[in-house]
């Protein structure tokens, strides 16, 4: 879809559906054909296409709107601005930090805009084992088709991979590994690698500058600031939700809020649509599977250090991977991220910790998702009025040999592309391997899962669709087996990890659910 | 007379608490909204240890006002995460009651140690055999390592200080108020557009934003 300016009058317009924290002034009581919860990339991508349908939307989203004024150029004060619990949530069980944004546009703001159509065998796999018939690739590939053009998705150009993403892909070639530019959802990337920070280039196509405003212009209203709390019952149907109007950043809450609407769509992520579901009266689970299952896609990252300076700031955040080992379990990426981040995992302290951060302008960090599919566990709701979620998870013994086998292979590829040595991010072991000998100790059954530093941030599977109801949360339209007017939109579907990044196929999903919504309305 | 003997121990045990968790910092500074004296000695001295001067990166950690940075971050964190950093800088100031730095008085409170008692104080912790010991060090370290390299000095020391970036004005910059604002304080009207970005690689040889550009420590 091409971006043509639109008239000062459609802008004005478009304001005019919009609410942000400080236009509030009473309690806000709205109607509406369908009520969407959350702006993320399935949300957002529901809000649009209903509305362009001509529909009445309300579309709901607790965090603010940034402007790139109001970005964070560092990732520690960055994280505390745009993410949940200030960007520090973990899991219990295996400790694994997991992030959710809060901002207009969700996730899709402060990602690395990675869009990969899972192949085919994953909805394979999902079809036969969840009983999915209608969820192929072939019967998704005009809403991917769609969403790709609405967004611009386009591989990584070659001008702006910069040196970090350039010896991801010589690694792949001296190895005999495929590999290729990410396709992302930006238009005019110009390699400032700050897709985590926010794009101050304004290329990214987060759905604050892409879905929504289009949702706006096509007569939704976005209604920013607002918590939901509630869903309101009423038989085996939903009335409609309740929240309250909440300040940004500090979460104090003011208005009441009550949006009465004919069908109501959760897309609130995979981590707080079961805790709204459940603080609800535990709604929508007489399969008892709302808030369980709960998978990742578990990172593992390597540092490689080479020889000269190899001007990290430059080139996009994540710009080649290979999907080499896809069908072993493992996608690996080259990755940027703003060092504090990266540091993180940096090992040592003192002198040994300085000596590693003076090697950053000559330090790679490559990453690999893994699949993980026997590691499971649970979203619960909190006691009290929290809505952060309780979560817990296990990283399964027999998952560890594949996250040990991703670390290995990734060690390789930095020495194939001469890397002098690698910080493999692992504890009880050498925190600096000098060879790929050294490496190899990475395979060891004494690397255990705890010794891992693993990143949780894509997330699936806690309302999982299924093809039957006393086995899933909702069908392959995402309408709740149990409620009649209710469906969830976003990767809590996932019946389980597609093994690559889920942003893409989160939407393609969204699309055919908001189209099975305007055949039914 | 037991009741009395309890009592003077209570009242000896209050006293001594008191004086170890709370007396003996400096003054709070005014400049300092969130963080409490005893927080600020904690981070100060636990940041001097973990980046010493001499070392590979040319900028120690006295130099970059960690405290400050905390502080800042304090203001937008989470209430909850906010009393578990609070409860973890608790815990590494007093730790030292249970294990002990090496050399005299190892027991004091972990900012009241010499510079290289806190330096064996953190080895301690890092290289502890009890998972529960090297995380909860991971936990400071991160804080720390947050601080130390969003600092701008740090990061233009590293190269990584950020280019400026002049953003294309955009529809939804039409749209969206600064944070906070109402509608009507929207910076851009319509003639302000300008075209958006055409993947131009940002200039490596350019100026650092002002945020982060030179200027005395």
């Amino acid at each position: 879809m091409s971006v043509a300016l639109r008239s000062a009058e459609e802008l004005t317009a478009m304001r005019g559906r919009l609410r942000v924290f400080a236009e509030y002034d009473r309690d806000v009581h709205e109607t509406a054909e369908v009520v969407v919860i959350g702006s993320g990339p399935a949300g957002a991508v529901v809000a649009y296409e209903l509305a362009a349908a001509g529909r009445d939307v309300v579309l709901l989203e607790e965090g603010p709107p940034f402007t790139p004024g109001e970005y964070e150029l560092e990732g520690g004060l960055s994280m505390a601005k745009t993410m949940r619990e200030s960007g520090l949530r973990m899991t219990t069980g295996s400790i694994v930090p997991t992030m959710q944004a809060i901002c207009l546009g969700g996730g899709s703001l402060v990602n690395s805009a990675i869009c990969v159509r899972p192949p085919a065998w994953v909805f394979d796999a999902w079809s036969e084992l969840f009983e999915l018939r209608d969820t192929t690739r072939a019967s998704l590939e005009p809403h991917f088709d769609a969403v790709g053009e609405m967004l611009g998705i386009a591989p990584t150009p070659e001008e702006v991979q910069g040196p970090r993403n350039l010896l991801f892909r010589e690694a792949c070639g001296v190895l005999g590994y495929s590999s290729e530019p990410i396709e992302r959802n930006v238009r005019g990337c110009r390699g400032s690698g700050e897709c985590f920070t926010g794009c101050r280039s304004r290329a990214k196509q987060s759905m604050d500058i892409s879905y929504v405003p289009h949702a706006l212009e096509r007569g939704a209203r976005v209604l920013t600031s607002v918590q939901v709390q509630q869903l309101v019952p009423d038989g085996n149907r939903i009335r409609g939700v309740t929240g309250q109007v909440v300040a940004p950043f500090t979460g104090k809450r003011s208005h009441a809020v009550r949006i009465d609407a004919d069908i109501v769509v959760l897309a609130a992520g995979c981590m707080a649509t079961p805790v709204l579901l459940q603080k609800s009266g535990n709604l929508a689970n007489r399969s008892d599977q709302v808030g369980r299952n709960l998978q990742f896609h578990p990172g593992v990252a390597v540092a490689g250090v080479f020889p000269e300076p190899i001007d990290v700031q430059f080139g996009a955040t994540q710009g080649f991977q290979s999907l080499e080992f896809l069908e072993r379990g493992f996608k690996l990426e080259s990755l940027w991220a703003p060092p504090a981040v990266v540091a993180v995992r940096t090992p040592g302290f003192g002198h040994e910790l300085l000596e590693h951060f003076a090697d950053i302008p000559r330090t790679a960090t490559w990453d690999a998702i893994c699949s993980t599919h026997r590691s499971l566990g649970t979203v619960r709701a909190r006691r009290g009025r929290s809505l952060d979620p309780a979560l817990r998870w296990h990283l399964h013994p027999e998952d560890v040999p594949l996250l040990r086998t991703a670390l290995h292979t990734l060690a390789q590829m930095f020495f194939a592309a001469g890397a002098e040595q690698i910080l493999p991010g692992v504890a009880r072991m050498s925190p600096v391997l000098h060879s790929l000998e050294e490496a190899e100790a990475l395979l060891s059954e004494a690397v255990a899962g705890r010794d891992l530093v693993t990143g949780g941030n894509h997330v699936f599977s806690t309302t999982r669709m299924h093809g039957r109801p006393e086995s899933g949360v909702v069908d392959e339209l995402g309408r709740c087996h149990d409620l009649d007017n209710l469906y969830i939109a976003d990767t809590g579907i996932f019946p389980r990890c597609p093994s690559v990044n889920p942003m893409y196929t989160a939407m393609a999903l969204a699309r055919r659910q908001a189209h099975a919504i305007v055949d039914r309305l | 007379m037991l009741f009395a003997a309890f009592v003077v121990s209570l009242v000896v045990c209050f006293a001594l608490g008191a004086r170890r968790f709370l007396l003996g910092y400096p003054p709070a500074s005014e400049s300092r909204r969130h963080l409490a004296p005893r927080e600020v000695a904690l981070l100060g001295a636990a940041t001097d240890a973990m980046f010493p001067s001499g070392g590979a990166v040319p900028v120690a950690g006295s130099d970059v006002d960690t405290p400050g940075y905390v502080d800042v971050w304090f203001g937008l964190l989470h209430p909850g995460k906010r009393l578990q950093v609070r409860l973890l800088l608790v815990l590494f100031e007093h730790a030292t009651l249970f294990f002990w730095a090496p050399g005299p008085r190892g027991w004091r409170r972990f900012s009241s140690l010499s510079l290289q008692q806190r330096i064996e104080a953190l080895r301690g912790w890092y290289a502890s055999r009890s998972f529960v010991r090297r995380t909860v060090f991971t936990a400071l370290r991160s804080v720390l390592g947050i601080a130390y390299l969003g600092h701008p000095t740090t990061m233009r020391h590293l190269q990584v200080a950020p280019y400026v970036i002049a953003s294309p004005v955009l529809d939804a910059d039409l749209l969206y108020p600064p944070i906070g604002r109402s509608l009507d304080e929207i910076a851009y009207t319509a003639a302000d557009r300008t075209p958006a970005s055409d993947g131009t690689p940002i200039d490596l040889a350019g100026p650092v934003d002002p945020r982060y550009a030179e200027r005395p420590l």
